[in-house]
């Protein structure tokens, strides 16, 4: 059984169609990419599979259940967590706090425990912090935990969202353009990273990015999006070689 | 082990220091008295608005209709069932207290759930409209004593139960924020969708908060209802609510410390002013040109530190030369200019009574204060023996 599947996923703003009838499968394990050029629907997509709009039609499962306008965060419960193209980092809060929050989906006491300021609560936010401590250090963040997340660089910023959503224990994880923004340097190092989330971790990465050698050199399965049509699926060999992918990021010969 | 001693001796402290309070306070005037009460009870009150509108982000003004609410639910208990209850006056009043946030928050919960969908403008709106419903509806209901008013049997009045509360009411907030379990409600305030795709419930999240703040309003409520021992719903206007919502912005929103520290300034700020004497002994009195000239004194000053200040070029040090710098400027331009402007025989004539000034300098401190500090005077920081030791070991290395 597939981890996470659309089938014929479609949605529709008014009469503009920003995704339609899209469908794939994912495995557990997967390096997926989803690529396409602006306005492709791509984040929509994103958008689709974690809950923030509610397809239109058609079915979207993951591990056999039916997750299609499910709320944000019961999506999350469920195992999905994703990292945001605009990046969303909680500013005002600590790199270390950032990532505690994507624990908290784990964590098991009660308000009034936290509100009485009992033991069990201390000892819950001590452990959930040890976790997240954890994660900074498969980012390489570990060193600037105490620092306010807005403060961070750019590329640091991307990081800490991946390391906030993986605090969530997802089996899927999905990346909305982690390298935008990033220097050759980074990408460098963000590869290695991703590919260490799935090996160490275990975790299956859907991820959207515009740098075709990132992802031509990470993913191992890609579908192309061009105006909310899926256009092609494949391994990248085969996409790199399809006409029709080649038409949609450079035009057609005239 | 070692942590129950530690937080039954906390507990004990706080309990003897209420107490000690109230001993304190029983020799002085009926006027201390309630200065200390009135503190007391807005530091609950902005406290606790502080939870809803600083740390979960939603911007409520209407914090007076809970405090309404409590004081009106302890007001009518009161009333029919104080005389059957047969209970001493002090338990009463704990027991009212009890009711009296249980239907506050059941009162948050219900206005909560259907308006905290709504962001922003639109919240701070219904929050508004709540109120005056509140209000309006108490002021038309005969059996709540209409616009007369209600009067409330047993007067009680217990410094000790008031400050009580406001402790009772910060040890909460504060705990929430030390554990993970406070985060969320951070987290919401940054950034909803972000909390919602990390598995925060945001609904929730929002009307526990409000559930919680309007809780500790209402036990508020119950206090002043006895303290007076009389209600009307004029006292529950929607300048309350500003006023309280005044105090949560001039802290810092979020800061609990400036919460605090705001509630009993603004509380104790026009009672001071009121109370400023001259030399002689007769209510302080200025002439006109004085106050003319304290006032370009004040706008010269701001003037100066806000070009300090907005420059974040300028090393510390420097800017903190320059801004003891423009206070010496503003000292010097108030006695040129009041000078100056006695000069004028209409303003050298004119006496002013600075005590009947008291509203318009509570004004201009809150205007000056957002000029300079428009994240608060706390702004997201809060009070730590860290904090302390830091300040002493900056002191003592400028000193070295």
């Amino acid at each position: 059984m597939s981890l996470l599947s659309l089938e014929g996923a479609t949605i529709r703003f008014g009469g503009l169609v920003a995704v339609n009838s899209v469908s794939f499968d994912l495995n557990k394990g997967d390096l997926f990419g989803l690529i396409g050029p602006n306005g492709a629907g791509k984040t929509t997509c994103f958008n689709l599979i974690t809950g923030v709009y509610k397809p239109t039609s058609g079915t979207i499962l993951f591990q056999g259940k039916s997750i299609g306008g499910t709320p944000s965060n019961k999506i999350a419960a469920h195992g999905i967590a994703r990292t945001f193209q605009n990046i969303r980092l909680f500013k005002a809060l600590s790199v270390l706090e950032n990532v505690v929050v994507g624990g908290y989906l784990r964590h098991n006491t009660g308000l009034f425990s936290a509100l009485a300021y009992l033991p069990s609560s201390i000892n819950e936010t001590k452990r959930l912090k040890a976790e997240a401590m954890e994660l900074l250090r498969v980012v390489n963040l570990s060193h600037v935990a105490d620092v306010r997340s807005a403060d961070l660089s750019y590329g640091m910023q991307r990081r800490l969202e991946i390391a906030r959503a993986m605090a969530t224990q997802p089996e899927l994880l999905l990346l909305d353009e982690p390298a935008a923004g990033m220097n050759p340097l980074e990408k460098e190092e963000l590869l290695t990273m991703v590919k260490k989330i799935r090996d160490d971790h275990g975790m299956t990465v859907l991820l959207i990015e515009h740098d075709m050698r990132f992802v031509m050199n990470l993913c191992e399965r890609i579908v192309v999006l061009d105006h909310g049509e899926e256009i092609a699926q494949g391994p990248p060999s085969a996409i790199r070689n399809d006409p029709k992918v080649i038409a949609a990021y450079l035009g057609e010969a005239v | 082990m070692k942590f129950w001693l530690i937080r039954l001796l906390s507990v004990v402290v706080a309990v003897f220091g209420c107490i000690g309070v109230q001993l304190a306070a029983n020799s002085q005037s009926d006027y201390i008295q309630r200065l200390l009460i009135l503190a007391g009870l807005y530091v609950t009150l902005s406290v606790s608005l502080n939870l809803i509108n600083g740390i979960t982000g939603q911007f409520s003004i209407g914090h007076a209709a809970f405090y309404q609410v409590g004081a009106y639910l302890a007001g009518f208990l009161s009333v029919h069932f104080f005389h059957t209850s047969n209970l001493p006056p002090l338990v009463w009043l704990v027991v009212t207290m009890l009711a009296a946030a249980a239907g506050a928050a059941i009162a948050g919960f219900v206005v909560g759930l259907p308006s905290l969908r709504l962001r922003g403008d639109y919240l701070a709106i219904v929050t508004l409209g709540f109120g005056e419903i509140i209000r309006i509806q108490v002021q038309n209901t005969p059996a709540l004593g209409g616009s007369y008013g209600l009067n409330v049997e047993p007067k009680v009045k217990s410094i000790a139960l008031v400050w009580l509360l406001a402790v009772l009411c910060i040890a909460i907030c504060r705990n929430l924020l030390k554990t993970a379990s406070g985060l969320p409600f951070l987290a919401v305030r940054e950034d909803e969708v972000a909390s919602s795709a990390m598995g925060v419930n945001v609904t929730r999240a929002k009307v526990t908060a409000f559930v919680l703040g309007s809780a500790f309003a209402g036990a508020a409520g119950a206090l002043l209802a006895s303290y007076e021992g009389f209600i009307t719903p004029a006292t529950f206007g929607m300048d309350v609510s500003f006023i309280i919502l005044t105090m949560v912005v001039l802290g810092g929103t979020g800061s609990i410390t400036g919460s605090i520290f705001s509630a009993i300034f603004l509380t104790l700020l026009p009672e001071y002013l009121r109370s400023l004497k001259s030399p002689s002994g007769g209510p302080l009195t200025l002439t006109g040109g004085t106050v003319v000239g304290w006032m370009v004194a004040v706008i010269v000053t701001v003037a100066i530190l806000r070009f300090v200040y907005e420059d974040g070029g300028r090393p510390k040090s420097k800017r903190l030369v320059m801004a003891v710098g423009a206070i010496v400027v503003g000292v010097v331009v108030q006695f040129v200019a009041s000078l100056a402007f006695n000069k004028i025989g209409a303003l050298h004539d004119k006496q002013i009574v600075i005590g009947q000034l008291r509203m318009v300098i509570f004004a201009i401190t809150l205007i000056v204060l957002m000029l300079l500090r428009p994240q608060g005077v706390f702004a997201h920081h809060e009070f730590s023996w860290d904090w302390v030791g830091r300040i002493f070991g900056k002191t003592k290395e400028a000193t070295a």
